[in-house]
């Protein structure tokens, strides 16, 4: 779609630099030359954006016309490697830099796949959220033609993610990502999830509409955000509390005002496993031959299997009964008589000791606030409500609860997001319309229908793929350097488990090894696209230290920045406005991506390459080529490797052995293929045609927005609000890492706690100040992150454009202060300060606002920069700058959180050379 | 193509939906293809109140295409103007850049760019094929996509409804927060939206009518509120992170202010000499000698002036615009001085003297009207600021004359009429000063103006009203004896005007804050919006 000299064009294609798209777009083509950005109003009235991109769409153009972009391949010729190394880079032709990837590769198929330590030779890190995904070509099916790669080595992942929402998300409500169903609902407590700044234009759109609605959005978090600042009430809340809080809000719901007028009790009975009985020894009560649970029918005083005939369910009370326990590993317990108790009696007695007027204690916010938002909640249920979607009848329960990231991260993440998600299973407001909603998976499969993976377990919930703990099944090897199917049993074994394991224990290991565990090596190779862990991975400055021990990196490239100052090969690719790429679009996903439509879109080029660049497709192409895995990788292709299928039962548009095919024949087979899978063969469209129109679409039931319906439709119930399968894992998982000496992991095997107890997180981190032989009263900030929509995701940050309007927004320009604090401390509006952890120090400006609590600094972010040009003459601090890496602020997902104790200092160095 | 005589175009801009993201800031820069720095449409991050009971919201500004818009009156050249949709518009091809429009603007709209920048410090293909050289050195501002609307009527659209006749802003924008359309369409969606109440306009005290109206409440559940005192303090308005605080005007610098200090003090010349010389003060050769230096005075400002504007080659185009603007209308008056002047040393008479010294009052008249039309700038507008620089340029004309008539052969009795007129003019003018800082807290200078004006307030009184008021009364009580004393006064005197006008125009003068009379209800503690048990509406 290129144009000529006079000509002006609009070109459809997309924008994915942020989970929460795709937006799609137009770029206008002056002369040949991509000039502006526009929306792509064609698709007005089936994008739940209204074909409105964010704000980051509108930088691409600067970003194909940096001048700062790496115009042609180029080899290191310092072999030493690190940040005080000028890595001396030449540049080389195609030929020579695809040879030397290629004959790296050739070498090490020679010497295996895998090394001494049983670890992948060849590692590949990408962005987070998949998005390179959408730009990366083929490439995926170059790492499927070469076998086992090790794509664990984190950028950020695990801290800077909805880690613990992942996980349990998924397990509980096939959620890898909530939001709220904005259409229709009343009422959201939202523990600092800054979605009108991460939701995209989607989600700033669904919930602008729902203001304007009526919706009341209470948002609980230290500093005001952009989405607490679009919320009706405030409340300033101790960071890393946010537990706390909710479990108050649940004791008012179900103690002081007494679960029988609160709740959805009929929800609770049939579609929860509230009833199921637990034994002493805190498994369910089983029924022996079956070994199906059991449930105390109060109509005639008998526990029954839960699948069976039960008039009354009990939910509270003890009763004696008899029936089996399963344990850990082989432990099982027969009772004749014993006093069991239902799960929910066991959540009242949990929950007992958390009021109002603990939590005030804890996390700062005052008791009759948590009183009147838990009464707002419940208000706001509508209990037995119903509405008509399609025609159906489904519940109506217009509440969501919203948990940010570092609130459902790292320590205390499992407590925060269970209660999240008990708080929607007490009056039936899980996956019915107006209601928490998933997006979509990645642990479960298949990864395009959530609703597909809800199949029922013996017990009546949904099953999990989870990682064996087993004696038999326990993998004592990890399969990659951060050991996820090791140690996380939640994180499963799907192609996203690898970035969903403790990604940051290789950084943390390669520097010092573990008892008891396969020796750290390092990949013979590593690829990294659209990637920077040595910025935004937490503690940047180390693990920019531990990537420039890597033998040899292969760095996709768009500038000189951070990580790939350490590459010995770096590869220009062809950037988003100048590559090819068919995408799926709709359904549900990201963000509030919530569709009636599905379908594809295409990414065009919509000018050539202003730089020596090529498609990644090509890249792929040549580098499989050159490295003798052509047809596995057309094979890989052929099994939809690039993101559709080219071969099934119905259609043929498969690739041939060891033919190199260019960019636009892969694609075209991937078109017709998707078009025809899409129209069931009644409209097949090549490359040219998406080229021309943008996108095809065919509808998407509203009803598959919601779980709900499906689970009901099987008899499966919601596992809340007991954990016994998180129990028993645990208990197991101790058991295996016991037996082979790993002691290092238990504290975050303490997670594994059927009903999770609160213990005071933020001790957590100042006791680490402790760990590292400091005193934390030297310390008396807390330091958090916040998201910048104009930044987040896009690598954009050298690209003047966005820093412009990034500046309109507060926190852009430095380190975000409480006003009075920072006059405590003399310090003044914009003047230079030093932020100092424990571990690391970071620089910049102090920005004073009154929406933050006095305790608190916010970076915004994650800057720091010291290679990108351009963003590393912007003096921005970083927290990644300030934050360690460590097993003492792991949980036992493996992950972490974006918060460290600081102190602030006036910057008399920057200031007298400024004066 | 000219618009329906019946249109006025305008927005409504919902508080509640904007959420800050400037998608509408970078659409617009793409759509309007502006330079680095410059935003049309530019969204601003306020707080209210103080920790614990603070709101934070979006203030979407930018060109309010005013019904009766401030700059269009002042611009001397008629390249700024209303059409009869509403739309306030600029010509490139007839913009001096003097900057005019620029402090006559309440709501920051208008900037100039000198010079040709580049976000990457050197051009890229991009930025060398969408430049637009006729936009610099000249006045800037949001145009509502002026092109699109006409474009879009031309081929039968309607503004607001259709997205291809319909300013970037409000399409691109992801929130559904700015709407757009026709005011005279009562049934139009901004019609509606701003209908009953709902909307405030910003700054509607000053009359400017402006055609973006914003939306502060939620229909059905929170009302929203009126602005309260502890939302924006005295502290926040000193603070110059503050995005409602007015940063200091641009436009105007040194080359501005000496037209007004020189050419004030000139013309006052040309008035009192006049005065001494029908009284039988001043001989004829004196009062033409005290014309040449007044004149020479005038025209060194006035070059300054010439220096200030960005299109030097067009600068003729300041006489366009006499119907409105009293910067023409000073042209005007120097049209007429200076021939006059030159007439009256060639054949003087009386009648050219007269003619010369109404001509130095035109002109003075004219500078006291233009500061205070700059209704962008507070210190500038405030009401008594004509009487100040009248009062001034006639008390440094008393004082010059107080000095020269010393010089100046047969002159002495000038000295005690200066001296006589000096002595009330400065009693005058403290007073007007006095009645000026008193006033300027009411009358909108911010802090950040009031203190620059409170540093220079007692060396003003002392130099500038107390010496000249003593040192007159002391000449005229020694009996004329000592010249020297109306000298020294007549210098405060010019000191202390050159002083106070240089002060107002180069550093009290920051230009008018944003802000909002309504706000939506909204925040933590007590601003937190109401508790609500019941259903949604």
């Amino acid at each position: 779609m290129s144009t000529a000299k006079g000509e002006t064009k609009k070109v459809p294609t997309y924008c994915f630099q942020c989970v929460s798209g795709p937006d799609l777009i137009k770029v206008e083509v002056e002369d040949g030359i991509a000039t502006r950005i526009e929306p792509n109003l064609n698709i007005c009235g089936q994008h739940p954006g209204k074909g409105t991109p964010c704000v980051k769409a509108y930088g691409l153009v600067q970003k194909t016309y940096n001048p700062n972009r790496i115009s042609q391949p180029m080899k290191r010729t310092n072999p030493k490697k690190g940040r005080d190394e000028d890595p001396g880079f030449v540049p080389i032709s195609w030929d020579e830099a695809l040879d030397a990837v290629a004959d790296k590769l050739v070498k090490i198929r020679e010497m295996g796949l895998k090394d001494n330590s049983g670890y992948p030779r060849l590692a590949a890190s990408f962005g987070g959220g998949g998005t390179p995904t959408r730009f990366m070509g083929s490439f995926p099916a170059l790492l499927a033609a070469w076998g086992p790669a090790d794509l664990g080595f984190g950028a950020g992942q695990g801290v800077k993610c909805y880690h613990s929402e992942h996980l349990y998300g998924e397990l509980w409500q096939r959620a890898f990502t909530l939001a709220v169903d904005s259409p229709y609902c009343e009422y959201v407590i939202n523990c600092g999830n800054n979605v009108d700044a991460s939701g995209g234009a989607t989600g700033v759109r669904r919930g602008a509409e729902a203001r304007r609605r009526g919706l009341k959005r209470v948002m609980v978090e230290p500093h005001l955000s952009v989405t607490g600042a679009m919320s009706a009430e405030w409340v300033p809340i101790k960071p890393k509390t946010d537990a706390a809080f909710l479990f108050a809000v649940i004791h008012r719901i179900i103690k002081e005002r007494g679960w029988r007028e609160t709740c959805d009790v009929r929800f609770l009975k049939e579609d929860t496993t509230s009833p199921y009985l637990v034994g002493p020894n805190g498994y369910y009560l089983r029924e022996p031959d079956t070994e199906k649970p059991l449930i105390w029918d109060l109509a005639d005083g008998r526990a029954k299997p839960f699948d069976t005939a039960i008039e009354d369910p009990a939910l509270d009370g003890s009763y004696s009964a008899a029936g089996l326990e399963l344990g850990a590993d082989d432990e099982v317990w027969r009772h004749d008589g014993v006093e069991v108790k239902p799960a929910f009696q066991m959540l009242l007695d949990h929950i007992d000791q958390y009021n109002p007027e603990w939590a005030e204690a804890e996390c700062d916010v005052p008791a009759e606030t948590i009183r009147r938002v838990g009464d707002e909640f419940v208000a706001h249920a509508r209990v037995g409500d119903t509405i008509e979607i399609e025609g159906e009848i489904l519940p109506l329960r217009p509440v969501g609860v919203m948990l940010g990231k570092s609130v459902n991260n790292g320590p205390g993440g499992y407590h925060a997001v269970w209660a999240r998600t008990l708080l929607s299973v007490l009056v039936g407001a899980i996956e019915v319309p107006g209601s928490n909603l998933g997006t979509k998976v990645r642990l479960n499969r298949p990864a395009n229908n959530k609703h597909l993976s809800a199949v029922s377990s013996r017990d009546g919930i949904m099953d999990f793929p989870f990682n064996d703990t087993s004696k038999e099944g326990w993998a004592s090897q990890p399969r990659i350097r951060n050991g996820y199917n090791t140690l996380v049993p939640l994180s499963s074994s799907s192609p996203w488990a690898p970035a969903l394991g403790p990604a940051h224990l290789p950084w943390l290991f390669q520097k010092e090894a573990p008892d008891n565990w396969p020796r750290p090596t390092l990949p013979d190779i590593w690829f990294c696209y659209r990637t920077n862990p040595a910025i935004s991975s937490w503690n940047g400055p180390e693990v920019a230290e531990r990537i420039a021990e890597f033998p040899f990196t292969v760095a996709f490239a768009y500038t000189q920045d951070e990580t790939n100052y350490m590459a010995d090969i770096v590869l220009p690719e062809a950037t988003d406005l100048e590559s090819l790429q068919l995408s799926r679009i709709g359904g549900t996903g990201s963000g509030e991506q919530f569709w009636k439509h599905q379908g594809w879109m295409i990414r065009q080029p919509a000018v050539e390459p202003t730089v020596d660049a090529m498609d990644m497709t090509d890249i792929a192409t040549e580098i499989c080529k050159r490295a003798g895995i052509l047809g596995p990788y057309n094979m890989a292709i052929n099994k939809g490797a690039a993101g559709m299928k080219l071969v099934s039962n119905k259609f043929d548009y498969g690739l041939e052995g060891d033919v190199a095919y260019d960019r636009d024949e892969i694609w075209d087979r991937v078109a017709k293929a998707a078009s025809h899978d899409l129209s069931d063969g009644e409209e097949i469209h090549g490359i040219d045609w998406f080229k021309e129109h943008g996108y095809m679409l065919r509808e998407f039931a509203q009803r598959e927005w919601y779980l709900y319906p499906y689970l009901k439709e099987r008899g499966i119930r919601f596992e809340l609000p007991y954990q016994e399968r998180i129990k028993r894992h645990g208990i197991q998982l101790a058991n295996r890492l016991h037996e082979v000496g790993v002691e290092w992991w238990d504290k975050q095997l303490k997670d594994y706690d059927p009903l999770p107890k609160y213990e005071s997180f933020p001790d957590i981190w100042t006791d680490f100040v402790r760990e590292k032989g400091q005193d934390p009263e030297d310390f008396p900030f807390w330091a958090l992150t916040a998201r910048s929509m104009q930044y987040a995701w896009g690598a954009n940050v050298g690209i003047p454009l966005i820093y412009e309007v990034a500046e309109n927004v507060a926190g852009h320009s430095g380190i975000v202060m409480n006003m009075q604090s920072a006059k405590d401390l003399g310090i003044g509006q914009g003047d230079p300060v030093v932020i100092t952890s424990a571990t690391g120090v970071t620089r910049g400006n102090a920005v004073l606002r009154q929406g933050i609590r006095p305790d608190t600094v916010l970076m915004i972010g994650q800057f720091d920069h010291w290679a990108t040009p351009f963003a590393k003459d912007l003096n921005l601090p970083s927290l990644n700058s300030v934050t360690d890496i460590s097993l003492s602020l792991t949980d036992g997902t493996g992950s972490g959180s974006d918060i460290v104790r600081v102190k602030i200092e006036i910057d008399t160095e920057a200031r007298s050379a400024a004066s | 193509m000219t618009a329906p005589i019946t249109a006025r175009y305008g927005m409504v801009i919902d508080l509640n939906s904007c959420v800050g993201c400037q998608t509408c800031t970078i659409a617009c820069k793409h759509a309007n293809d502006t330079p680095p720095g410059v935003q049309w449409r530019k969204v601003i991050d306020v707080e209210l109140g103080q920790y614990p009971n603070v709101e934070r919201l979006f203030l979407v500004t930018g060109c309010q295409h005013c019904a009766a818009p401030p700059c269009v009156p002042v611009c001397p050249t008629g390249a700024t103007k209303q059409r009869p949709d509403g739309l306030v518009t600029m010509n490139y091809d007839t913009c001096i850049g003097c900057g005019y429009c620029a402090v006559a603007c309440p709501y920051q709209a208008r900037t100039i760019v000198h010079e040709q920048n580049w976000y990457y410090g050197i051009p890229t293909a991009q930025e060398t094929q969408v430049a637009h050289d006729d936009r610099i050195g000249v006045a800037n501002k949001c145009t509502f996509c002026v092109e699109r609307i006409d474009s879009g009527l031309a081929n039968g659209l309607t503004p607001g409804l259709d997205p291809d006749a319909t300013p970037a802003c409000a399409i691109s924008c992801i929130a559904t927060a700015i709407h757009f359309g026709d005011f005279a369409d009562p049934g139009s969606d901004v019609s509606q939206l701003a209908a009953d109440g709902r909307a405030f306009q910003m700054h509607e005290e000053l009359g400017t009518d402006p055609q973006i109206k914003y939306l502060y409440g939620l229909p059905g559940s929170t009302p929203g509120r009126d602005r309260t005192a502890d939302d924006v303090d005295e502290a926040a308005l000193q603070d110059p992170g503050n995005p409602l605080v007015g940063q200091r005007q641009s436009f105007w610098d040194m080359r501005a202010a000496m037209n007004f200090t020189l050419g004030g003090m000139g013309a006052g010349l040309v008035i009192m000499a006049w005065l001494a010389h029908v009284t039988g003060a001043l001989p004829q050769t004196g009062l033409l000698i005290l014309n040449v230096i007044a004149g020479g005075a005038m025209a060194v400002g006035l070059f300054c002036v010439f220096l200030e504007i960005a299109r030097k080659a067009r600068f003729l185009n300041v006489l366009l615009r006499p119907q409105t603007s009293w910067m023409t209308r000073e042209t005007y008056a120097v049209a007429v001085f200076y021939p006059a002047l030159l007439a009256d040393l060639i054949w003087p008479s009386e009648a050219l003297h007269l003619i010369v010294a109404l001509a130095a009052a035109a002109f003075l008249y004219c500078q006291a009207r233009i500061l205070p039309a700059a209704k962008g700038i507070p210190a500038w507008r405030a009401p008594l600021m004509p009487w100040m620089l009248l009062a001034t340029g006639l008390l440094e004309g008393a004082g010059l004359l107080a000095i020269a008539a010393d010089m100046l052969p047969g002159a002495r009795e000038a000295a005690v009429l200066a001296a006589g007129a000096g002595g009330v003019l400065a009693v005058i003018n403290a007073l007007l000063w006095r009645n000026y800082m008193a006033e300027a807290k009411t009358s909108g200078v911010g802090p950040l103006a009031r203190a620059a004006l409170q540093d220079l307030s007692h060396g003003l009184r002392i130099v500038g009203h107390a010496l000249p008021v003593l040192g007159f009364a002391l000449f005229l009580s020694l009996f004329f004896e000592y010249p020297f004393v109306a000298a020294i006064a007549g210098l405060g005197a010019i000191i202390g005007g050159a002083w106070w006008k240089i002060t107002v125009i180069t550093i009290a003068s920051h230009q008018q804050g944003f802000a909002l009379s309504k706000v939506p209800q909204r925040g933590s503690g007590t601003r937190a919006a109401p508790a609500r048990m019941g259903t949604a509406a």
